[in-house]
């Protein structure tokens, strides 16, 4: 079976309160999602969903019995006064396969030291994780994620603080690792045209009209739905 | 000079405090790195004070004539009860309606203040006085304390060995924790349980003010002197011994009162490493 994620008749929401409803999806082995929608659309609500670190409002989210997330979050999210280093920090993307009062093994400190490599930092390693740049951060971010070797890899606004040759650099280290370790990938992103340059599916939620369309990047990439969900009158020649 | 063999002389009064006093700044310094960088530095205020009230409460109904209830839990058994408890309600509590977490905090350490104070009027045994309570004993520590405040300091340290990753990944990164399914709770619940435990400890010993003193400043002083978390509780255990023995020599030599001379002390190391990383980053 192919299918990691899905979710049946789901309402997100907060404390019993939907905001969008009857959300119908199905992820699958080595696809590439991507997430669009307006300011406090319910992206991040959704991704949370998905992720189980919130409950659906109702409805059921099914998960593959081996499913490992790979989470990278706002890199914003995180308290500077925490002395972290970039190793300590991509070490903490392999405990999702190390049990609590579990120690890393040397296998695992292997692979932290590969997921570095393959996200071009292992030249920052002793560097204060506060002290790097926005895209050094999530480039980081990136390789904690790979380091706990997942079969997803969820993606928060990966490129929201980066300048255009980061966002390049972080989107073409996704889609290498994605192509290397036939991910799926869920990546929620404001910018329409990265999120259409790299994926094949698509997520429009906005919960204003309490709206959520899905499926392949050719179906949802209709004038009509994205003139409704962003408010304007788009060319997509 | 003679003030310094003078003291090296009088060792067999000073030994006993000197290893306890050591000792607590030690494993509140190693405690303390986590209190400050998970920015919970009122919980531990709040959980001295609670500790206090609870040691006064004890003396307070040995005073009244409840003997057989003082015999059965001591000031010591009392306190920790009273501590582990407040520590655990914040630790697992945390949605407070529409009152911040803040002002829980501040509810607990008020009350407990209070009644600190309320309780010290009444007591009627002229040795527990309640400035000793709450401020530190002189150079006087019950034995019991040279091998029971050692034996609390190990236990805490094993255990903090033990899940030292899972203390650090739930403190610094709640929502992965969540994700990959540790648990949060229960971790939270025993970091705050073993603080309780070296604060109902050394409270007793010490007094509140220079345990919530080892707790903040020693882990703050350290994060002026390095950005690397490993050596920052390294610092933080040797400027909480400093501070502390220092404090009992300082004490000592100009008779002053102890648990002052302890957050004193670790003040001005807090004060010089201030200093050190100004001097450090304008060169």
């Amino acid at each position: 079976m192919t299918e990691l994620i899905k979710l049946e008749n789901v309402a997100i929401g907060y404390e019993q309160d939907p905001f969008v409803d009857f959300i119908n999806l199905s992820i699958e082995k080595n696809q590439f999602w991507g997430v669009l929608g307006p300011n406090g659309s319910g992206k991040t609500t959704l991704l949370k969903t998905i992720l189980n670190l919130i409950s659906p409002v109702s409805g059921t989210v099914f998960f593959h019995n081996e499913l490992v997330f790979g989470y990278v979050p706002q890199n914003e999210k995180f308290d500077p006064i925490f002395p972290i280093s970039v190793c300590e920090m991509v070490s903490m993307g392999r405990y999702s396969r190390v049990k609590p009062g579990r120690r890393l093994s040397n296998i695992d400190n292997e692979i932290v030291m590969r997921s570095m490599d393959s996200a071009g930092i292992s030249h920052l390693k002793d560097r204060t994780f506060s002290s790097l740049s926005g895209g050094e951060k999530q480039r980081t971010l990136l390789a904690r994620a790979i380091a706990g070797e997942p079969n997803i890899l969820v993606l928060d606004e990966p490129t929201a603080s980066v300048d255009i040759k980061g966002e390049a650099q972080i989107m073409e280290l996704v889609r290498n690792v994605q192509t290397e370790s036939k991910l799926a990938v869920l990546m929620v992103s404001h910018f329409l045209k990265t999120v259409s340059e790299f994926s094949d599916h698509l997520i429009l939620i906005d919960k204003d009209s309490n709206t959520f369309l899905s499926g392949t990047k050719i179906e949802v990439l209709q004038k009509e739905s994205l003139d409704k969900f962003f408010g304007l009158n788009l060319n997509l020649d | 000079m003679e003030i310094l063999s003078q003291f090296i002389n009088s060792y067999f009064l000073w030994r006993d405090p000197m290893i306890v006093g050591a000792v607590t700044g030690a494993i509140c310094g190693f405690l303390g790195v986590y209190i400050v960088l998970r920015r919970i530095i009122f919980v531990s205020a709040t959980l001295t004070q609670i500790s206090s009230f609870g040691v006064a409460l004890s003396f307070y109904l040995e005073g009244i004539g409840l003997t057989i209830f003082s015999s059965l839990i001591g000031p010591f058994a009392l306190s920790l009860f009273l501590t582990i408890i407040a520590a655990a309600f914040y630790a697992l509590k945390r949605d407070f309606s529409r009152i911040s977490r803040e002002g829980v905090i501040a509810f607990g350490f008020l009350l407990a203040s209070g009644g600190v104070i309320i309780l010290g009027d009444r007591i009627t045994k002229g040795a527990h006085d309640i400035s000793t309570i709450l401020f530190g004993s002189a150079v006087v520590v019950d034995p019991i304390d040279v091998y029971l405040i050692p034996g609390v300091a190990i236990l805490a340290f094993v255990i903090h060995l033990i899940y030292y990753k899972d203390f650090i990944f739930v403190s610094f990164d709640t929502e992965s924790a969540k994700l990959f399914k540790y648990p949060l709770r229960r971790l939270n619940a025993l970091l705050l349980i073993t603080v309780a435990l070296v604060v109902a400890v050394s409270t007793r010993a010490l007094g509140a003010l220079p345990v919530f003193a080892l707790l903040a400043l020693p882990a703050l002083s350290s994060l002026y002197l390095t950005e690397k978390l490993k050596l920052l509780f390294v610092f933080s255990i040797i400027i909480g011994i400093l501070s502390a023995v220092l404090g009992y020599f300082f004490s000592f030599i100009l008779s002053i009162p102890t648990g002052a001379s302890i957050t004193v002390c670790a003040s001005i190391i807090f004060i010089l490493s201030a200093g050190w990383r100004q001097i450090r980053f304008s060169i």
